[in-house]
């Protein structure tokens, strides 16, 4: 069976330290103020006596979906569903900045990197796994909160987790369905937050071409290779206007 | 900017013409061209890992440091250090931007302006050691080798500010602990006979008061603390006027009135005794003073308790009932910072006193004695200086002060007053008192007192900017320091060092080759005459094959007795036995058990400023820190959305805060996770010293505004007393 790599977090046991955040900025280079993931914090009044431990602080970034809806909205392939390791993977060298595909995650888990201006978001940190490290966010992690792994393979510490927890794992759901791949066990903490995935009508013009998808992608394709030219030129012009992110 | 961006086009532009000939070979299949191409191996990046510990707080967890081309660029986890069970926090993620940080000291400056003027001549370093020398040796000569302070911050080379100064001639050394934890520990040491270790992970049950272990984050306590929780079946009860993340994820949260914890402490022994839910055999055999307690407990009912402290008589009854119920698997937690009230230590005692008399000590998730670690001291013989004063400038102040701690308000109030003597030199060294003592008007005037301050750090903290000579140390990712034992409660007891994981930045030096400097030019030069390593040696002469393991795995674990570690021995009290009355304080005249004094109200208009933690910031020393500040750009006050109503201050208005001593601007986080009487700010922000680009004119000085006022125990600073207005700012 191919792989799905996946989080399986436990966001009872976060305490909101941010390391995480920390771990991943600095594991990827990630420009200032742009982040690759996150801790959401429960807004809830702050009640004296009994409460049962409601508080949740919730830690997420790219939930690599099933039904990725930022695949769809990417216009040269750049974005892609990898069928062995399950990961949605950004190709770099495609990307042309167009910025397509950061609506259309429901849960914001994609930006423009600033510095390399193209599509950016949590890739599972494939140089520190190509040296037997765990993603930096999970590393670091104090309290283990963190759990990533190959859920099809039972023998993985997130393949365990994610056979022992089956019942009570949960989803963060957005309004659109993407089949997200980071599980929660038990409460997730807030989950009202994901919204709406915004897909660009022009792409949605070209997927109703069906027929035609294969001679449209293979144009497209060309095309791509014209706008990374274009990309480059401009790239290196130092006074390039930059898009805003949407 | 051009030439960044230029090189991140070039970098583009040559994976881009791979791309296009990847493209251009697949032909028809264009797309399928390109897939080809990314589903090439990501490229092995060729880092060294070297070990070392972190240095961003106290704590010294593990890490291991991936190093490229002699840069730093990732700092990992070391997952065999159990102490801080293989993890790294925020802070210490952001180590890197702590040794790379623009704003680092350089070179040695000297100051040519006035004190805080900030105008500095760059020199050399032996220009600088001669001069510190020359200076050092006017003051010994003017004013007696005690006429000479020292002050060192938590570090691996402090110990080596302490060796200086012996062998120089003055005893006149601070620590920060005066700041921070002495009347915690005197508390313990006073109860116990040593200062314990919280078993957390094994505990059923845990009261949480005055420490707040998921935001001010302790190894492997606060980690533990979560497991214990989610895994155990703890349950955590927390008293706090702040609705911290610790009390977020407690069972139970109580926003108790602040200075009152002890009405609390002694109400759980009234209803402990009186319900004789205590192991009596126990509490016979290891504990002196069970009738004291119980006569002395009698007056502080649950109810006496619920109207000082606003928690319901029941919850406390309760709590006392539920803590006896799990003990000796349950704890009052000692906690750390305990620099609060004038009463601290006696606070403190009422902690130490709960757990004795339900014996949650020396047993699995209690409290625990200190485990043997078997690092061995290196002795030296100091000269003796006869023309000293007989003691320290601050003695005789306060009855149960830490000798080689001091205390820094009472040794600041007694050079300002020359009295009983004077002090004209002050070395300090990675410690920052103008951002971390109450009072920073009175900071600097002890700073003008000074012939010559020299002060050795990484960075212009405002404590340098007001310095005669400032020198850059080496960051602890730059330099050998000596090795240190560590306690990790029952995960281990262990021995950490670091190695240089790269080349010193800039011209920087560490503490030791400071010293030795110095030293070398004072003919002192004899008790500076070895190397670290040599250093090391000497430490380690008792656990041999040590050095070898920290080698390979970065920390040594001696496999020491962790439970029962009193068993036929005798306790270091008076009694030789768990104090929980304490013959020594009746025989100094301090009260033997605790007595409750209602904390002073406050005053009409006012409200009480607390301080405390968050897991982004270590005191004075992380506002700087660029990673950091993207997560904690700046401070606010916080205050309660009635108070607020009240003063008509809406959430985000700049307000002024104001008290006897200073004021600061700063703006309001209005919120109900602060009681109505109360208000808190993060420490560490708006610097003075203007080479400190976050810091400085961002938020507000917490230092600026504290009043001065001290623990009457062991002279701590109670950081908890002063009443502040809060004013809106009209714009």
């Amino acid at each position: 069976m191919a792989q799905q790599l996946a989080m399986i977090i436990d966001a009872s046991k976060c305490i909101d330290c941010k390391g995480c955040m920390i771990a991943c900025k600095v594991a990827n280079n990630v420009p200032e103020d742009q982040w690759r993931n996150w801790i959401k914090g429960e807004s809830g009044m702050s009640r004296p006596g009994k409460h049962n431990g409601t508080t949740k602080f919730q830690p997420g970034a790219c939930m690599h979906c099933d039904k990725p809806t930022c695949v769809e909205a990417c216009p040269t392939g750049a974005t892609y569903k990898d069928e062995m390791t399950g990961e949605v993977v950004i190709d770099e060298s495609l990307c042309i900045g167009c910025g397509n595909c950061i609506p259309a995650c429901p849960y914001g888990a994609r930006f423009r990197n600033a510095t390399k201006r193209k599509a950016d978001k949590c890739n599972y940190c494939p140089e520190r796994r190509a040296q037997g490290l765990l993603p930096a966010c999970v590393d670091t992690c104090p309290t283990k909160a963190r759990v990533f792994g190959d859920i099809n393979d039972p023998d993985s510490e997130a393949g365990r987790l994610f056979l022992k927890n089956k019942e009570q794992l949960t989803r963060v759901a957005a309004r659109t369905e993407t089949k997200p791949n980071m599980f929660y066990i038990g409460d997730p903490g807030p989950r009202d937050w994901g919204g709406e995935a915004v897909t660009p009508a022009s792409m949605i013009a070209m997927k109703e071409a069906a027929p035609f998808i294969k001679g449209i992608v293979g144009l497209s394709g060309l095309g791509v290779l014209a706008m990374l030219g274009r990309q480059l030129i401009a790239g290196s012009d130092t006074d390039h206007k930059e898009n805003d992110d949407v | 900017m051009s030439e960044s961006s230029q090189k991140i086009s070039r970098r583009d532009f040559f994976k881009a013409s791979g791309l296009i000939a990847a493209g251009a070979v697949g032909g028809g299949a264009v797309l399928g061209g390109l897939r080809k191409a990314r589903a090439a191996a990501v490229p092995v990046k060729p880092w060294d890992s070297k070990f070392s510990a972190c240095d961003m707080c106290f704590n010294k967890c593990g890490l291991i440091a991936r190093v490229e081309d002699g840069v730093v660029t990732k700092l990992d986890p070391n997952s065999k250090f159990l102490k801080s069970r293989g993890m790294l926090c925020a802070r210490g993620n952001a180590g890197i931007d702590q040794v790379y940080d623009p704003d680092r000291l350089k070179y040695p400056l000297l100051r040519v302006g006035e004190r805080g003027e900030g105008k500095w001549k760059r020199i050399s370093w032996d220009e600088a050691l001669d001069l510190a020398a020359q200076k050092m040796e006017a003051v010994r000569k003017d004013y007696l080798p005690c006429g000479h302070l020292f002050s060192a911050g938590t570090d691996l080379h402090s110990q080596f500010v302490g060796r200086f100064a012996e062998v120089y001639g003055s005893f006149n050394v601070t620590s920060h602990e005066s700041l921070c934890l002495v009347s915690n520990n005197r508390a313990f040491l006073d109860t116990f006979g040593e200062v314990p270790f919280a078993d957390v992970l094994n505990s059923k049950y845990i009261v949480m008061a005055g420490a707040n272990r998921f935001e001010a984050l302790v190894t492997p306590d606060s980690i533990d603390l979560m497991t214990a929780m989610r895994e155990n079946g703890c349950k955590l009860v927390t008293l706090d006027p702040r609705y911290t993340k610790t009390a977020a994820l407690s069972d139970e949260w109580y926003p108790v009135k602040p200075g009152t914890d002890m009405a609390f402490m002694l109400a759980l022994a009234h209803v402990i005794i009186g319900e004789k839910l205590y192991d009596p055999q126990w509490v016979e055999e290891k504990t002196y003073g069970l009738e004291q307690l119980a006569e002395h407990v009698k007056q502080y009912t649950p109810g006496f308790a619920a109207d000082q402290c606003g928690i319901p008589a029941e919850a406390i009854a309760r709590i006392a009932r539920e803590l006896a119920e799990a003990a000796p698997a349950a704890m009052i937690y000692p906690g750390r910072r305990s620099s609060d009230y004038e009463d601290s230590t006696q606070i403190r005692r009422s902690f130490a006193i709960v757990n004795g008399l339900l014996g949650n000590w020396d047993r699995p998730g209690g409290l625990l004695a200190a485990r043997v670690v078997g690092l061995k001291g290196v002795p030296y013989e100091a000269p003796w200086y006869d023309e000293n004063h007989e003691d320290r400038i601050d003695a005789d102040k306060v009855p149960m002060m830490f000798e080689h701690e001091g205390s820094f308000l009472l040794t600041r109030d007694a050079v300002l007053a020359e009295d009983p003597y004077a002090i004209r030199g002050w070395f300090i060294y990675k410690t920052n008192p103008m951002a971390t003592v109450p009072n920073r008007k009175k900071t600097i005037e002890m700073m003008n007192k000074m012939d010559f301050v020299t002060v050795v750090d990484i960075a212009m903290s405002d404590t340098a900017w007001y310095a005669d000579l400032v020198l850059p140390s080496q960051s602890y990712l730059e330099r050998y320091d000596p090795c240190s034992g560590l306690q990790g409660s029952s995960a281990c007891a262990c021995v950490v060092k670091r190695d240089p994981v790269i080349e010193p930045l800039y011209e920087s030096r560490s503490l030791f080759d400071v010293m030795k400097g110095i030293a070398n030019r004072m003919e002192l030069g004899e008790y500076f005459d070895f190397t670290i390593p040599e250093y090391r040696e000497k430490q380690l002469r008792e656990l041999p094959g040590a050095e070898k393991i920290l080698d390979r795995d970065g920390v040594y674990y001696n496999p020491s007795k962790v439970y029962g570690i009193y068993d036929g021995r005798i306790y270091k009290t008076l009694s030789k036995k768990i104090e929980l009355y304490n013959q020594r304080y009746e025989q100094m005249g301090i009260d033997p058990l605790p007595v409750y004094t209602v904390p002073t109200k406050v005053p009409a208009n006012r409200f009480r400023l607390v301080v405390g933690r968050n897991a982004l910031v270590t005191q004075g020393s992380t506002a700087n820190n660029a990673l950091l500040h993207q997560l904690l750009p700046t401070n606010t006050l916080w205050i309660n959305p009635n108070a607020a109503k009240k003063f008509n201050i809406t959430d985000g208005d700049l307000v002024e805060v104001s008290s006897s001593v200073g004021r600061q601007e700063i703006k309001a986080e209005v919120t109900d996770r602060i009681r109505e009487d109360t208000v808190y700010m993060l420490s560490g922000f708006n610097t003075l010293s203007t080479r400190q680009h976050l810091a400085h004119g961002n938020g507000a000085s917490i230092a600026e505004i504290l009043e001065g006022g001290y623990d009457t125990v062991t002279g701590n600073a109670a950081l908890h007393t002063t009443f502040v207005t809060v004013t809106r700012k009209v714009a």
